[in-house]
């Protein structure tokens, strides 16, 4: 088993791959770097209503205080989950949502679906023949890109980040720069059980689509119609969307969103984390079992 | 001992039988040929015994193992129609990892495989980079990984320049001579005349003949004769009354492997033949006539 993981993570050691999770690095940067910007340039200009603009009735004074308050707290916030211990809140997040699902869906499609598009699945079956074993290695190794991805995600954030903040002239951050590591690396353990999650649908949708695209779009789509049906009262309860939104305790966006879920998902119904746990772990093993139920059908690649 | 075995393998996809009622047995050591037009069931057939589909019916022992068994398919080195490789990885990367998906990573083995297949010089090319025939080769190398006991390979030799072809049937011969079976389709039939030990024909999913190569061209020869113009209306009722006769470009093709007895049949009628040749007909000819037979057969008995 573990020569057949090898393999399959050698088979990973390709452009798709790699710009995939580029991508994805990159957009984190972009959304820390927009969000710094943004901070300072609400910092500059607090959102002060038209009527308090010249008006200096104590009213308006009050208002005009309390946007300032307002701003400086955002600023200072966006400053602090720049800092390198509070990254990680960044970095799980992204990689819990939408950015993250769609790097699985990319890597699925090519790792998994591809084998049938080349035709290698053939070559592959004829070396293990035990296709649990390769589906396995398959939902493993998707999966192990995953975290290796929020890894890097993790690592340029935490250097970079606070270049970023710094560099829009944000005002210090409060706490120090390793202060909330251990709430950020919880964050970052959390989405790791959710890129599973992202993993099993896509191994699965490998064996429905048996190709590359309809593997992609077969692992985004159903997450993305769960998202819509999460929003929904009494079904929403029990779609894989508000399973991932309890586990992750997504909260809502600042200037710095902490993901691309929470505002996608709707205000539903909210569970427990430990549901949420259990409800992902439940759709793993569903996808597992669609797995082997396809997988088990003739392979005529 | 046989390395495959099959009994009654049947294998319908839907209303059509694309396999029907095939038995075959191979035995260690031999280079069997499996021939058959497009559309026949080679194909369908290599992907039962190698587990990729299940037969619909039928049973078929691997190694001496009744499948569904992995372990006796990932014992077995294959190569099905075109080879299909990792164009991002190297020659050499794509031997690695299907070294490595069948649990084994002997040491020098990636380099036994590709001397053996010439693929030396450009193991480290990235196989997008290759040619058909060099992809062929890659093929061969990775069904020779580990030294399996069996290959089962589909067309061998396609893609290959005549230098090529002659490595390859020399690596088939070598390997049989040293105790490997090797299953092979083909549609090159001096191929398949040169190489195997036995040959079996399939068509329409049936199996039509199967035996040794030379015994396959040659268990129906006949006899050419020409006659002048004159005598050929004599001639062919003379011949006509013993043996299946048909007149062929200015000949009479008669279905009798003696000349002597058809030269003799001309004579006591008084008919002069000006020649008499005994014919094997190639097996690529045998081949054609089969599967025409074959189809008729099939078409018959509905």
């Amino acid at each position: 088993m573990l020569w057949l993981l090898a393999a399959e993570l050698r088979k990973l050691v390709r452009p798709l791959v790699w710009g995939t999770a580029l991508a994805i690095v990159a957009f984190c940067l972009l959304i820390t770097w927009g969000a710094a910007n943004n901070a300072r340039a609400r910092l500059a200009s607090p959102r002060i209503p038209d009527v308090c603009d010249q008006a200096a009735t104590a009213q308006c004074r009050l208002v005009v205080a309390h946007a300032h308050a307002a701003a400086r707290a955002a600023a200072a916030a966006t400053a602090q989950l720049a800092q390198p211990g509070e990254v990680g809140h960044v970095a799980a997040g992204m990689l819990a949502s939408l950015p993250g699902l769609l790097l699985i869906a990319m890597i699925a499609g090519g790792h998994w679906g591809g084998e049938w598009g080349s035709r290698t699945i053939r070559q592959l079956l004829c070396r293990e023949g035990r296709r649990g074993r390769v589906l396995a290695a398959k939902w493993l190794s998707t999966w192990i890109a995953g975290v290796l991805t929020l890894l890097a995600c993790l690592v340029v954030l935490a250097g970079a980040a606070p270049v970023i903040a710094a560099g829009a002239g944000l005002p210090a951050a409060h706490a120090g720069l390793w202060a909330g590591l251990g709430s950020s690396l919880s964050a970052a353990g959390r989405a790791v059980v959710v890129l599973g999650l992202f993993a099993a649908i896509g191994t699965a949708a490998g064996t429905v689509g048996r190709g590359q695209l309809a593997t992609t779009a077969l692992t985004a789509g159903p997450m993305l119609l769960a998202l819509l049906v999460a929003g929904i009262a009494g079904l929403g309860r029990l779609s894989p969307a508000s399973f991932v939104q309890a586990w992750m305790a997504f909260g809502p966006a600042g200037y710095l969103p902490t993901n691309f879920w929470s505002r996608f998902a709707g205000a539903g119904p909210s569970l427990g984390e430990l549901a949420g746990l259990a409800g992902i772990l439940v759709t793993i093993a569903v996808a597992a079992a669609i797995a082997r139920w396809r997988f088990a059908a003739d392979v005529t690649a | 001992m046989n390395v495959i075995s099959c009994t009654h393998l049947t294998k319908r996809f839907g209303a059509t039988v694309a396999v029907s009622e095939l038995d075959l047995d191979v035995a260690a050591g031999q280079v069997y040929g499996f021939l058959g037009p497009n559309g026949a069931g080679k194909t369908t057939t290599i992907r039962m015994l190698l587990g990729l589909i299940a037969p619909t019916a039928g049973h078929i022992r691997l190694l001496g193992r009744p499948l569904p068994d992995p372990r006796a398919v990932s014992r077995t080195g294959s190569m099905i129609e075109e080879p299909a490789f990792y164009p991002w990885l190297t020659g050499r990367q794509n031997l690695q990892v299907t070294a490595w998906a069948g649990g084994s990573h002997p040491a020098g083995e990636l380099g036994r495989v590709l001397d053996a297949t010439g693929l030396g010089a450009v193991a480290g090319r990235k196989v997008r980079t290759y040619s058909q025939g060099m992809r062929q080769r890659l093929g061969l190398a990775a069904a020779m990984l580990g030294r399996p006991p069996l290959l089962v390979i589909d067309e061998p030799t396609n893609g290959l320049d005549p230098a090529g072809i002659r490595e390859v049937r020399g690596l088939l011969r070598d390997l049989a001579d040293s105790g490997t079976a090797v299953f092979m389709s083909s549609h090159l039939l001096a191929e398949v005349e040169q190489v195997c030990d036995r040959v079996a024909v399939i068509v329409a999913g049936r199996l039509v003949e199967e035996g040794p190569p030379a015994r396959l061209g040659a268990i129906r020869r006949r006899v050419r004769v020409r006659v002048g113009a004159a005598d050929a209306e004599a001639a062919g009722r003379l011949l006509a009354a013993r043996w299946t006769t048909r007149p062929l470009d200015g000949h009479f093709v008669v279905e009798h492997d003696s000349g002597r007895d058809v030269n003799a049949a001309l004579v006591a009628g008084g008919v002069i033949a000006e020649s008499v040749a005994v014919e094997a007909p190639r097996l690529e000819d045998r081949f054609l006539e089969i599967v025409e037979e074959g189809t008729h057969a099939v078409a018959a008995g509905g």
